[in-house]
Parts: C-alpha cells; structure tokens; sequence
C-alpha cells in the first residue's frame, strides 16, 4: 500500500531523511568513487551529476505508486555526517514486491550502519507499506554488500553466472530475499532495535 | 549463423519439425489438459485459444532477431504421434542468452522424449544459433521437470519463493542454466572434412 513515512526515521545511530540541496558535496564525496561504482550500474559520477540525482531525489520520499523508489539520505547521528544512502523500490503492487539497495562512503563501512539502515527500511517495507516480499541483488564479487543480506536474515534464492554483460564482462550476480513473514519472526534479533 | 537452419530434427524416437495447420486437434488434446494449464502462462482453456497458438507457433520458424522464438512440434517416429512442443526463445543479443520451453501430453511423458527433445534443442542453440547461455524456467511444483533438467546437468541458479503471483496463488520458481562450454553431450561429435584431416 501506499506509504509515506514520517521523516526523519531514527534508529539506535542513524539518522535516515529525504535528500536536501545541500548534500551535493557529501554525495559526490562518495559516487565520485571509483571504488564505490564498481559494482553500481553507474560510473563515477562527477559533482554536477550528483546534483542532477539529488534533485531527483528530493521528491523520491513516498511510495505512491508500484514502480515509485524511496530513496534516503543516512546521517550518523554523533556527528550529522552524511555516511550514505539506502533505496526502497515498490516493484510490483499485486504480489506487493519491493528492491531495496545501499550504497555507502567506504569510510563509514565496517561499522554496521548499513545493516542499521537497511533494517530501518525493512520495518517501513514490511510495517508500512505491507509488502509480501523484499528483493536485493549484488555482484556475486561485491562481498560486503551479500554478507549484509545474509546479516539481514535474507536468503539468496539466486547466483546467476553469465546471464549477461557488466561493464563490458560476463557478470555473476546474487539475488537475496525475504518474505515479511520471515522478517517478523526475525527482526528483533537481528539487531538491537 | 552462416548455415541455414535444417529442419526437421531429427532424434531417437522423435522428430522434431514447426507446427502445421493439422496440429491443432494434436495441440488442444494436451494443452487444454487441467495438469499443462496448470503451469502454462498463456492460458488456452477454450478451443479458440489453442487455434490462436498454433497459428503462433506456426509462425515460429526461425531465430532473426532477440525476441524471436523457434517452436517445434514432437512427432513421435513411425505413429506420427504429437507428444508436445518445445521451443528456443533467443532471449538477449548482447549476452547471447536463450531460453528453452517445453510442454509434453502426460500420456507420453517418462518415455525420454522431453530428455531427447530438449537435448536437440540444447545443441541447435549452443551450436547452430551459437548461443552463451540457456536457460530453463520450471515451477518449484514440477518434480518430473526438475529431476529431468538436472539429469541433463543444467544448473540450478534461482529458487524465488513467493516473487510473484500466478494464477491467483504464490509463485515459486526455478532457473535452471548451462553455458555453452558446459554443454558436452556425446553426440557432440564435429565431423572434419577430409581435407583438414592430418595424414
């Protein structure tokens, strides 16, 4: 159904809000990365392309519609610094189906805030937007972000290997999931609420 | 793709060869069975709609383009005998990717047929349309599907649960896989003209 969630979200850390103009230099700060897009479908992005997606993003806070994205921005909430970004995507309304991704500035990683941020958007997911199931796909390479999903209590249900081109070579990817059965069961002890 | 496609197939005990006018009798006795629709996407439950996909698949002839799907009949040799269909969809250009497809009547099925069938589709893919990757799509219900497919070594590669809804319950499906330097079945023999041979 649809959502729109009371902004900010506060987790034990975390601080997840809508994106603002003024992130364009906290965000470059990270997707200008070469080591940040390996896996992502974009290319290092240079700072005016940042402000071109945050401008995007600035409306992207509600899920009105199957195909809509909610896309936040994470602060650490000792400091305020801006640590990175986690998406939802409503994929589909009648099996009530979303995607959900993260992308994070290496320096923040490590820390589990990610999987602090994730578990905050699985809560709206399956709390507030009554999906059935919750999807997430990686390169099969990009370690930190499956044993996130593995963290997160998801399942792979997928490991595709050559299934199509990447940046110009064969790509190997994994599918995680969760049903919102599983994650009821679950949440409370995977992390600390 | 320099060499034309040569149809019919040809197997142990079947033929393979694109559908003809005369196959919709043959087609409606399985495909309308409750145990096909069951698993099929498009349904066909009443005659109009199976008349509507043999003239579709009569169509499918050949693979000129992604999208384009190759659908052959399964004539059982000496009776002549429709047993089912099966088909080669060339799935992605970029990546080479193809999927195969198949239904068989149950009256005939555990003879081997789908086994030879899909195998001769392996190959024209692999070999013929110079396919990457094949991949084959069955429901998590189908038991006699899954142990055929991995008889024949397919791979494994997806197991959603609960993705999507399909005629009106949860969905759970599997992706079977084999790429194309997997694929080593001992019929697999080129034959060398002469000339290249070493004396």
């Amino acid at each position: 159904m649809a959502v729109f969630p009371h902004y900010p979200l506060l987790t034990a850390r975390l601080r997840l809000r809508p994106f603002t103009r003024g992130d364009v230099d906290a965000v470059y700060a990270y997707r200008g990365r070469e080591d940040v897009a390996r896996y992502l479908f974009d290319p290092p992005l240079s700072r005016n392309e940042c402000a071109m997606a945050i401008q995007q993003r600035i409306n992207q806070v509600a899920l009105e519609a199957e195909g809509d994205r909610l896309i936040l921005a994470v602060d650490v909430g000792a400091t305020g610094q801006l640590a990175g970004e986690v998406s939802l995507i409503w994929r589909s309304e009648e099996a009530r189906q979303g995607e959900m991704g993260w992308i994070f500035h290496p320096d923040f990683q490590g820390k589990g805030f990610a999987s602090e941020a994730a578990a905050a958007l699985l809560n709206i997911a399956f709390d507030q937007a009554d999906l059935h199931r919750v999807f997430a796909r990686c390169d099969a390479a990009n370690a930190a972000s499956w044993r996130l999903m593995e963290r997160l209590g998801m399942r792979r249900e997928a490991h595709f290997r050559e299934h199509g081109l990447f940046k110009g070579a064969w790509d190997e990817e994994f599918y995680y999931a969760i049903l919102r059965r599983e994650w009821m069961a679950q949440r409370h002890s995977i992390l600390p609420q | 793709m320099s060499k034309p496609l040569a149809l019919p197939l040809d197997t142990a005990h079947l033929v393979l060869r694109p559908f003809e006018r005369r196959d919709l009798d043959g087609v409606s006795h399985y495909h309308t069975l409750p145990n096909v629709q069951r698993y099929v996407e498009r349904s066909t439950r009443h005659p109009d709609d199976v008349a509507a996909a043999v003239e579709l698949m009569r169509s499918h002839v050949s693979l000129q383009r992604p999208g384009d799907t190759l659908s052959l009949a399964m004539v059982r040799k000496g009776d002549e005998q429709l047993v089912g269909h099966v088909t080669l969809t060339w799935a992605d250009a970029t990546a080479s990717q193809g999927e195969v497809r198949f239904v068989i009547d149950p009256a005939y099925s555990g003879k081997g047929y789908l086994s030879q069938a899909i195998t001769a589709m392996l190959n024209l893919g692999f070999d013929h349309f110079q396919l990457h990757r094949i991949f084959v799509r069955c429901d998590g219900r189908c038991h006699h599907s899954i142990k055929l497919l991995q008889k024949l070594g397919l791979r494994l590669e997806a197991h959603y649960r609960e993705h999507a809804l399909f005629q009106g319950e949860w969905d759970e499906e599997l992706h079977f896989a084999m790429l194309d330097r997997e694929w080593r079945p001992s019929t697999k023999v080129l034959e060398m003209p002469r000339r290249d041979r070493v004396a």
